[in-house]
């Protein structure tokens, strides 16, 4: 498409061109006018920010959620302009890591961050964000976690069942190729201070806010929301997110977080009690923001408690009113903790959506079954395909339908005892 | 009945209960015992639940609480909402009930005789005033009972009002450092549906859930620490009449549970009509076998390669009853 242009412009004015051809000896072709900035450039030059990546499928604009593995999930990473709800697990323990992770992506791309919280203060929020992992160092560390989990089993290439090792690897941990797009972090590390510093955040913390909290709401939406929202939108536009101011140096993403979206403390009683008088709020406000968010050079994180949502067509709403959705289920306190099937995750991990955009069809994963690990450096995600055969231990086969249904009839007595994988 | 085992019977599935106790066994006499569990209890801080039900209450352990508090010096506050003042007193000794600061919002709750004695604003108003407190030290302040406030506020302030109260430690920006703030809160948990209760539990960091046999009381304890897993914990106790915890072995387990019928542990290797389990010899055997799937490269050349017998390939063929066999070319009928 350049050359086409380009070709364009020499034709209508040979006599420039021959008398540029003497002058400079690089091209004979000479651009008409003005070198077009900012959005006028089209087809020309390909904006490129710091962090991004256009998607692979659509060209559609990809940011990192600091997990590669999720990234990898997500059909290669979560689009500008979208919101990714993460619905919080039981005790809240992981959830708020994924939070993390997306936040110190952010800080590691220089771009802008927008933290919100009714719980915590945004700057403990950021002081608690994960260390990056550099190249050097990154696969030493990593190695160590990684060997004392390996198994020698696992090394033994299958014979019969050959076909499970086509099933496509969750990435391998490793630096990644291209250091601007997925960094690793180390949890067990803080995030050094001075790259605080260095980046660029406003923070919204709902308590310091409320300058009356007995106030007569007029709008539907909670007072809480309606602040937040103002307080996005004046971000937006003071800080160019959205294009209206034409003589920004350079664009930038501008990474929102919100934290606990939906739970008491942000003045929302649907928590509370299955018929609330607004229970439209919280839809309302995803509404209104993923407006404000598909008008703007930004990608938004959100967590939520679903578990304590009482009415469940809330959740079907908010479901619906976000673009990728991803459920985390913790084993703590379930009767799963001691499945032996679950033994070495902590979790269950469910993409329960993933946007259609600008597209037919969307980039899900053939395989369903994701589980999560939180070891001592990482998060991990990984498929389960844990197979145990009973009585051999060095091979591994499937017991087949037909087994299953020899011993269906004595009601499925070793239940806990090994695991039957369905072939796929 | 003194002293007693930490390891209480059923622990839940957890795995990670028992959380800083079992060394102390025996070297420790039953006064550290004692002291061990409410100190661990109390040593969090934050927002604690106590959840009672009719049949075990638990305004008693919320006193035997508040006493210990007091004895270490802390200042206490109380906020009275269901019972009268002589009746929340009695059984304290003069010099706990001296240092208790009590708010008693249960003689008059809507201000109506007006004496000025009561905090305006009434609970909300009391609780939004500690929240605003700048003493330094430590301070227990405990609700009686938060089911009052819950069907007297609305859910969502309460949880912010706690929530501020409970998180007052944490802002650094104040001059004058705050000391560790501890909220108790008695919650009667059949009075409320699973909303209120499962919002109050996502705020707090140690909930207490009584329970217990025909004879004796057991608190199921679940810490949530920041950041940490949680950890359960099952305690046996009973209240002296003075208000000191007295904790216990927990009821004689029976005998071992019969086994479940459903889950017959039938050894799934008898009664096959193949052998899963090999000899050496057969698993050599087995190992050096060519699978029929497998492509390996003496299959493909003897598949490139025609074998001897076969000078060209075969085709075999056997018609149908639909088949026509008929050579002719049915096209040439047309007239073109």
């Amino acid at each position: 498409m350049a050359a086409a242009a380009t070709c364009g412009t020499g034709a209508g004015s040979t006599a420039s061109v021959a008398s540029a051809a003497s002058k400079s000896k690089v091209t004979s072709f000479q651009r008409r006018g003005p070198r077009a900035s900012g959005t006028d450039s089209g087809g020309l030059r390909l904006v490129s920010i710091a962090g991004t990546r256009p998607s692979v499928r659509n060209g559609q604009l990809l940011v990192s959620t600091g997990l590669p593995a999720l990234d990898q999930l997500l059909g290669g990473g979560l689009a500008v302009g979208t919101v990714l709800l993460i619905e919080e697990d039981k005790y809240n323990i992981y959830s708020p890591l994924l939070f993390k992770y997306f936040l110190a992506e952010g800080i590691i791309s220089g771009h802008t961050l927008l933290v919100a919280s009714a719980k915590e203060d945004p700057a403990d929020i950021l002081q608690e964000l994960p260390a990056p992992l550099l190249d050097d160092n990154c696969k030493k560390e990593l190695d160590e976690d990684v060997c004392n989990h390996k198994t020698p089993e696992s090394n033994v290439k299958m014979k019969i069942a050959w076909r499970y090792q086509l099933l496509p690897k969750m990435e391998q941990i490793g630096p990644v190729s291209s250091s601007r797009f997925g960094h690793y972090y180390d949890i067990s590390k803080r995030i050094p201070q001075e790259l605080i510093e260095a980046s660029n955040w406003h923070g919204f913390f709902l308590p310091e806010k409320r300058s009356s909290p007995l106030k007569v709401e007029s709008c539907s939406l909670t007072h809480g929301y309606l602040k937040l929202l103002q307080f996005i939108q004046n971000i937006i536009y003071e800080e160019g997110f959205d294009g209206s101011n034409p003589q920004k140096k350079k664009k930038n993403i501008l990474r929102i977080g919100i934290q606990n979206l939906g739970s008491p403390l942000w003045g929302d009683d649907i928590c509370c009690t299955e018929n609330c008088d607004n229970s439209h709020s919280l839809t309302k406000f995803l509404y209104l923001l993923r407006g404000l968010l598909r008008t703007s050079l930004s990608a938004c994180i959100i967590t939520m408690p679903t578990h304590l949502i009482q009415n469940k067509a809330i959740i079907a709403r908010v479901t619906n009113l976000s673009d990728t959705v991803v459920g985390l289920e913790s084993f703590i306190g379930s009767e799963r903790e001691t499945n032996p099937l679950y033994k070495d995750y902590h979790g269950l991990i469910h993409i329960r959506q993933i946007p259609r955009l600008n597209n037919l069809i969307c980039d899900e994963s053939d395989v369903k079954d994701l589980a999560f690990k939180l070891k001592r450096k990482l998060f991990t995600i990984e498929y389960i395909t844990k197979l145990k055969s009973y009585g051999l231990q060095d091979q591994k086969y499937f017991l087949t339908g037909h087994l299953q249904r020899k011993f269906a009839m004595k009601k499925n007595p070793f239940r806990g005892s090994y695991t039957l994988k369905k072939t796929y | 009945m003194v002293g007693g085992i930490m390891n209480a019977p059923p622990l839940s599935p957890g795995g990670g209960g028992l959380w800083a106790m079992t060394p102390s066994g025996g070297a420790r006499g039953d006064t550290g015992r004692k002291s061990e569990m409410m100190d661990s209890l109390l040593g969090l801080g934050g927002l604690m639940l106590l959840r009672d039900s009719v049949e075990w209450e638990g305004r008693s352990l919320l006193k035997a609480l508040i006493k210990k508090s007091a004895l270490s010096g802390e200042q206490v506050h109380i906020l009275g909402c269901e019972v009268s003042e002589e009746e929340f007193r009695e059984g304290f000794d003069s010099d706990i009930n001296n240092r208790l600061v009590y708010h008693d919002f249960f003689r008059d709750p809507l201000n109506w005789s007006k004496t000025g004695e009561t905090l305006p604003g009434g609970p909300l108003g009391a609780l939004t005033a500690m929240c605003k407190r700048t003493d330094p030290g430590p301070v227990t302040i405990a609700l009686d009972s938060l089911s009052w406030l819950l069907l007297h506020l609305p859910c969502t302030t309460l949880c912010q009002t706690l929530h501020a109260l409970s998180h007052q430690n944490s802002c650094p920006s104040d001059s004058s450092p705050v000391g560790q703030v501890r909220v108790l809160g008695l919650l009667h948990e059949e009075l409320h549906g699973p909303g209120p209760v499962g919002a109050l539990s996502s705020l707090a960091q140690t909930e207490v859930a009584l329970g217990g046999t025909m004879s004796q009381t057991s608190a199921h304890i679940l810490c949530r620490r920041p950041r940490q897993r949680p950890t359960h914990q099952t305690q046996w106790f009973c209240i002296l009449p003075d208000f000191s915890l007295d904790l216990q072995e927990g009821p004689p387990v029976d005998s071992p549970p019969h086994p479940d019928p459903h889950t017959l542990r039938v050894d799934p290797t008898t009664h096959l009509t193949f052998n899963l389990h090999l000899s050496k010899e057969e698993r050599e055997a087995r190992d050096s076998l060519t699978l029929p799937f497998q492509f390996s490269s003496e299959k493909q050349q003897a598949l490139l390669r025609p074998g001897p017998g076969q000078a060209t390939s075969h085709i075999f063929y056997e018609p149908d009853t639909y088949d026509d066999l008929d050579q002719e070319d049915p096209d040439d009928d047309l007239d073109i």
